[in-house]
This record gives C-alpha cells, structure tokens and sequence, in this order.
C-alpha cells in the first residue's frame, strides 16, 4: 500500500504495482490523486541558474549564497512537504533571521491556532468515521477539493457506531454561497448565504438554538437547520475557506457557535485544509503564522518550497515576490519556478521520497518512497543549504 | 455594453486534476479561464455559452470565456474557479474578500489570456 499525498486526506489505502522501476497500475485514487500521480511524468523541474540549466550541486550552492547574502530573506510555502523539510526550514529561518511563512490565508493560521491549541473542540476523521451523525460543510466543497472525505470519513462510510450511515444515520448540511457538488448531494439540506453573510447565518443559528425567531434568512429553514443541531449525537464542522474568507477577523463568531452548539450537543471542528502538510507546518509553527503580504514586501530574497505562490495567490503579493530573487524547491515546473532565479529540482514526497505530514485532522501519516529516483529530497535539499549558509 | 458582478472563487476537481498534472496546457487554462455568470447576466450581455468576455476589477483583467451558471439564480454573481486568472483580478489582501472581487464583465472579440502573459505581467509589475 501507498499513500496519496495529493490533498491533506493523504488516503493510504493506494494500491500499486511497480515494474521496472515505474508504475504500472494503482487503483484507489480519486480523480484529483490521479492528477497527482501523472505528475510523475509530466513537466519535472531542472536544475537552474539565471535561465541556464546548470548541475544541481551547483543550483545548491548558488541558493546557499543567494539566502547567506540577503538582508532580509523570506521563506515560504511549506504545505506540500513533509514534517522534517518544515523543521529543516524552521532551523535555516533561526540561523539567517529569516522570515517564514505558508501561503494559506492568515485567516486559516487563526482557526488553526485554535484547533491547536485545543480551545476549539476538535476530533479526527476516524472519529467522524466512528460516531458523527450530523456533518456540516460549511463553505467547503469536500467533492471537489478532497474526492474521497464522504466516502472515508464524513458520510458513506459504516462507522462503529453509525452502521446504517448515510440510508438513516447520517445527514449532511452544506452552507456554502454557491450550490456545489457537496451542497448538490446535500439536497434540501443546502443553506445559500450571500457572499459576506457568514457572520449572520452565524447569528440567525445563534438566534433559533435561544429559542427566538432568526433575524435574516428563512425563518422556517432556519429552525428546522437549528433543530437538527440541537439533536445531533456527535456533530462536526468543517470549515473551509469559504467560511473564513467570509468571516475574516470575526472567527469569535464562529467560536461562540461552537460554544453554544457544545451546551446542548456534541460539537467538533475538523479543518479542512487543502495541501498535504499545511497542519504540520502549523503544528510545528506553534501560532498562527506570519502575514505573507507584509513579508513579502518586505524581503529581499525568498527560498519558495512546497508551493506555487505565483500561480496561487492574488497579484499583489504574488507581484511583490516576483520582484526579488526566488530560490525554488519544486519536483515540477510552475510559474514560481518559471520566475526563479536558482531552481532546485526535488523528488516527490510520497512518491519518490519518503517521511512523515500530518493529516487535516492532525494525525501523523508517515511514507515510504514508493519509486527510486535521483533526485535529493526536500529534507536532503534544506540539510545542505543548512550546512553551507 | 458591460454589467458589474461579484465573483466568488470555487474548487473544481478537473482543475485541479489538469493542474497537477500541468499548468503549462491548453486542458488547464480551458479549466481556469472561464466565468460561469448568471443567466440573467448572459442574456443582459447577449452571450452565449463559450463567447469571450473581459472581466476588469481595479487590480486587472482578463479574457476568459463566459458560461450559463447552472446554480439557482444569482445575478450579479459570478464564479470562477481558483486559479492564476482569479488571482490576477484579487485585491491587495491575502485573503480573497468575503464579499467577493468587485469586476466589470463586457463581451470581447480578444482572445483568452495566456499563462504566459499573466506571468509576463507578475515579472513586469515586479520589477516595478
């Protein structure tokens, strides 16, 4: 068996078949772990300098001298890799001064910290397997940005004690601004919010749990969504970005819900993070995170891993990094690596190089490489950068 | 002729499938480089599934395609997926606004922005 780290689910139930040194067959994956896998084929990163294609000793060693001669480096990504490459890079952002951030929304680092902190109630996806009988997706789309999360864990799935599942067991609640294919599935029981009105669907829920009529949206479905909380055996909720773009700098609204929804019923919260390893770089961080805009404007030099900054965030901060030297650690082309200066090809975590990440859920998932290949590993990589700054 | 909207960015599975595969092919930017609009909007417009459209929000623009959203009505909402054409249209925060990126959609006759030219752009505005 293999594992999948094409999202933060890391599925380790990938079977494979490996011949001549590559793979012929795997079965298990979802469509988005399928993409995952060509990327084995397709694209792969070369060891560059100004343009110029160069030995990736010396690729090292320009990174090495780039980052020793900033005044202000910038380390950023981290999502997609593993646990030992995040605290290799925790040690070079120590000995440099360097400044260190992912690139999730600061908003997320906020939940996170929470999660992590143990002041917001928390469980892992075994549990939600086990014993929830009320999910709730709110402003994420499980369908499309982790295939396999209702059929592993949230809804169809036999748990311990939920063996009649999704026929009577369990009911799914999707809010979400726009009718997705996890708020489709979730038939009458999808909520529509207006863009920005997470906080007063917040309110409105706050309001029907007191026993009073709800100030905005519809007073029936409103108390009908309240009814079902009240009775809810073991309830979760899964917040994605949807919700915390819409909330911003009032997530105490959303804890205020969970400590009412913990009054009456059982209530956990379980991120729903996207890449592969975003909770080990937050469990690791011990906070919530730096602001990446701000770093970004302000540094002078960044070393890029695990993420394609350019490709996924908005053009202003995206803009301030391409003004600097970019170093990039990538197994792939991207259009970070397109705009670096030094690219450092790497092997693929969970692919061709092994170690561990934590779960969305915050359970340590540790693999194995699966395929040979010559190229050093995220963690090799930053251990040499280490020794020569 | 044009008509304000609101977009919302969403995840979709085969874009993200043809993006980790490769972000350099015709399947991903097809993927990326569309706008699903309101059917309102499309007929206030006079579009037709497929035609090109610039969306203008204060950061930038692109050309996309324009397609009938098959949601419940949403005028004034629009959504595209998540992608390095949405991000060129974001604002200055990290985070994308909850309320959603404030743009202008009118019908063009340009053809759809290339990922080379939203990396053009980045470098250049960097530079900057």
């Amino acid at each position: 068996m293999a594992i999948c780290t094409g999202c933060s689910l890391l599925c380790e139930d990938i079977e494979l078949t490996v011949k001549d040194g590559a793979i012929s067959h795997v079965r298990n994956l979802c469509r988005k772990g399928h993409g995952h896998y060509q990327g084995l084929l397709t694209q792969r990163a070369r060891p560059m300098i100004d343009g110029e294609e160069v030995a990736l000793d010396q690729a090292i060693a320009k990174a090495a001298e780039v980052l020793h001669g900033s005044k202000a480096p910038l380390l950023c990504g981290w999502s997609n890799t593993t646990l030992e490459a995040q605290a290799a890079g925790m040690s070079i952002a120590k000995k440099l001064g360097a400044s260190i951030c992912d690139t999730s929304p600061p908003c997320l680092g906020t939940l996170m910290e929470r999660i992590i902190s143990g002041s917001a109630p928390t469980c892992t996806l075994d549990d939600v397997r086990n014993f929830a009988d009320v999910s709730v997706f709110w402003g994420s789309d499980p369908s499309n940005s982790h295939p396999r999360h209702l059929s592993r864990f949230s809804y169809y799935p036999r748990g311990e004690k939920r063996q009649k599942s999704y026929e009577e067991e369990r009911t799914c609640i999707a809010v979400d601004v726009r009718k997705s294919a996890t708020a489709t599935l979730c038939s009458n029981y999808y909520f529509r919010v207006q863009p920005g009105g997470d906080g007063e669907f917040i309110e409105s829920i706050l309001a029907t749990l007191d026993g009073k009529i709800p100030k905005f949206g519809e007073k029936k479905r409103m108390i009908e969504l309240g009814t079902i909380l009240r009775k809810a055996e073991y309830g979760v909720i899964f917040p994605g970005p949807g919700m915390l773009y819409s909330l911003q700098n009032k997530l105490e609204l959303f804890e205020t819900l969970l400590a009412k929804l913990n009054e009456i019923a059982t209530f956990k919260v379980v991120p729903m993070v996207e890449r592969f390893n975003s909770r080990g770089y937050y469990q690791l961080l011990h906070g919530p995170g730096n602001s990446l805009a701000a770093a970004a404007k302000g540094c002078d030099a960044a070393l890029v891993i695990g993420s394609d900054p350019l490709a996924e965030l908005p053009l202003a901060t995206a803009r301030a990094l391409a003004r600097v030297p970019l170093i990039v650690i990538d197994p792939h082309r991207s259009l970070t690596v397109d705009a670096a200066s030094v690219v450092i090809p790497s092997a693929i975590s969970g692919m061709e190089a092994g170690g561990t990440a934590l779960r969305t859920d915050g359970v340590k998932i540790s693999f194995e490489p699966i395929i040979e290949s010559d190229l050093p590993s995220d963690e090799q990589i930053l251990a040499r950068i280490l020794e020569a700054i | 002729m044009e008509t304000a909207v609101s977009i919302v960015t969403f995840r979709d599975i085969f874009q993200d499938e043809a993006g980790k595969k490769s972000k350099f092919t015709d399947e991903f930017r097809d993927l990326c480089a569309r706008i699903l609009l309101d059917k309102q909007d499309m007929s206030r417009l006079g579009l037709k599934d497929g035609q090109k459209v610039r969306v203008q929000s204060e950061m930038g623009a692109v050309i996309v395609a324009a397609k009938t959203s098959d949601d419940d009505p949403h005028p004034g909402l629009a959504f595209m997926t998540s992608s390095p054409w949405s991000n060129q249209l974001a604002g200055e925060d990290e985070c994308m606004p909850g309320t959603g990126i404030a743009a202008k959609v009118s019908p063009s006759d340009e053809s759809v922005t290339q990922i080379s030219e939203l990396l053009q752009r980045m470098r250049a505005q960097g530079i900057l």
